[in-house]
């Protein structure tokens, strides 16, 4: 576990340096303020809660996530520079830890860049400061949810478009499982619904931004993180050979 | 150092090395000499451990490099045959993060990282991207990471190619003092090139090992051993060089007219000879050498040899 941090550093520079993650950044940013303040009319719900903004990031993390995956292994884009990592003393899970950390981590920057909404919603009148913080939090796990299972597709295919195109596909489908599930209650056996219903992290998501923190939802995000890096580690292992 | 015992890889159906067993000990600088397609690559990559073993065993510094893998790429640095490249990183971050990979920090990763610069003189190009780079700076770059953390076995795949002869001047010497500190395996078919900076010469013939000898002792297997090579403007009176005693032949080279080479019996010198001879005629000579046996000749009769 050594080489985490290098690996870590190294992929925060690499963000670091990328226009592209300024620009996914300030869009997300940007979209969320403006739709949350349009659309879901944040200034005239006198609420004690940011749940209007909250709801709209599974939607927003369509573009941030597909942007921050497609350059998690853009260094290995270079033939020579994959080949001469492959002869460096580090291992694969440190590899794929160590830049899911990195993305992970500039997720939470792009959250906590949201603090002038808190800054005014403290202004403004009474809030939850607690049920924001757990927003904040059931934010980030998704995001990470999210990342684990794109860092996962780039272990798999080498072109970006391919990765990009693939975590929006990916991510639209779980988007749009709450549809689904809806669609299908009366058609299919309530254990196959209840089974969809345990697996779509947007209801465990709504229930995080509400204000209701269970273990078992936290934990969902969390061994969901845990399951897609291990299978990034297992194909890496696997192609390795 | 270095223990190979036995080492098979099968690529699908195709036996890529067939029971290949050598080792190395500290301070030994080794020749890899066959022609394309002979594996060398294919070793080098299964003792870095790029791809599994099929059979055998291969142990690095002690490590065996299928049950310790990171052990004993801890112990080796490789120069690959394609040098290095990366679309945005510059040469310094590119030596930055390897050293960092390496388990450097703070002052010691920069004193390792202006040493290998300065070794392999990179200061020019330190803060140019690898990409705009040229392929000889590129390989150098690629040395200079291989050489980082003084490693114990350092594996260069061609490092020659490309570089003109004042670089491959430099590239001597630096080879000459890194012996003295690791254990050196070069693959080549520059066999020539090689000739001054070498040990012990091991050539591979489609994935087998045919022979394993001191370079010295390669080189006595040429027939251009202990032969003279001379030059002249005017022509050179051919049938008295032949007279000479000890004298095998004389061929002479087509590329350069009026350089004729004058081989030797096995076990005569006709050094002297010829130059006597020079003086008695009083021929204008240019140039006038002693070969020490062409390795190219040698390695080529050698791998033809195990050709169905």
């Amino acid at each position: 576990m050594k080489q985490l941090p290098v690996i870590f550093m190294h992929q925060l520079t690499r963000y670091a340096c990328s226009p592209g993650t300024y620009l996914s950044a300030a869009v997300f940013l940007v979209l969320c303020a403006a739709l949350g303040l349009q659309v879901g009319q944040w200034l005239e719900r006198d609420s004690s809660d940011l749940q209007v903004f909250f709801q709209l990031h599974p939607w927003l993390y369509l573009m941030l996530v597909p942007a921050l995956s497609i350059q998690l292994w853009a260094d290995e884009h270079d033939t020579s520079f994959r080949t001469l990592l492959k002869t460096l003393p580090i291992t694969p899970f440190e590899r794929v830890f160590g830049k899911f950390l990195a993305a992970w981590f500039v997720c939470g920057i792009v959250l906590m860049l949201m603090f002038p909404i808190v800054l005014i919603a403290n202004h403004l009148g009474a809030t939850d400061n607690s049920v924001i913080r757990l927003q904040f939090l059931s934010s980030w796990l998704l995001a990470g949810s999210y990342l684990s299972a794109a860092c996962f597709i780039c272990t798999l295919i080498r072109q970006q478009v391919v990765i990009f195109l693939l975590t929006i596909g990916l991510l639209l489908a779980v988007s749009g499982l709450s549809s689904a599930i809806e669609a299908l209650e009366h058609q299919m056996p309530i254990w196959v619904i209840d089974s969809l219903i345990a697996l779509d992290p947007l209801s465990r998501f709504d229930t995080m931004d509400n204000g209701k923190l269970a273990l078992s939802d936290s934990l969902f995000f969390i061994s969901m993180i845990l399951a897609f890096l291990s299978a990034s580690t297992v194909t890496l292992n696997y192609k390795s050979r | 150092m270095l223990e190979i015992d036995g080492i098979t890889k099968y690529l699908g159906k195709r036996k890529l090395i067939h029971n290949l067993s050598f080792s190395a000990q500290r301070q030994e600088c080794i020749g890899l000499f066959g022609d394309s397609g002979a594996g060398k690559t294919t070793v080098l990559n299964l003792i870095a451990g790029l791809s599994n073993l099929s059979g055998g065993r291969i142990s690095v510094a002690g490590f065996n490099t299928q049950t310790h893998p990171y052990q004993a790429q801890a112990a080796l640095g490789y120069q690959l045959q394609r040098g290095l490249n990366h679309h945005r990183m510059s040469v310094k971050s590119v030596l930055n993060f390897i050293a960092a990979l390496r388990g450097f920090s703070g002052a010691e990763k920069r004193e390792r990282i202006n040493k290998a610069a300065t070794r392999l003189e990179l200061f020019p190009v330190m803060d140019a991207p690898l990409a705009e780079l040229s392929m000889p700076w590129k390989r150098k770059v690629a040395i200079a990471q291989a050489v980082l953390h003084t490693p114990a076995l350092l594996l260069l795949d061609e490092p020659t190619e490309g570089m003109s002869p004042d670089q491959l001047l430099n590239f001597k010497m630096l080879i000459k003092s890194l012996s003295d500190e690791m254990t050196i395996i070069i693959a080549s078919r520059r066999y020539d090139e090689l000739s001054t900076l070498c040990t012990r010469a091991l050539v591979m013939a489609d994935g087998q090992l045919v022979a394993d000898t001191p370079l010295p002792e390669l080189q006595r297997n040429s027939r251009h051993y202990h032969a003279v090579t001379l030059a002249a403007q005017a022509p050179l009176d051919l049938l008295a060089l032949a007279v000479l005693p000890g004298v095998a032949g004389i061929e002479e080279d087509q590329h350069a007219p009026g350089t004729v080479t004058v081989l030797a019996l096995p076990g005569q010198t006709i050094y002297p000879h010829i130059n006597a001879l020079i003086a008695s005629r009083g021929w204008n000579i240019t140039s006038l050498s002693l070969e020490q046996g062409r390795l190219n000749d040698v390695v080529h009769h050698l791998t033809q040899e195990v050709r169905p």
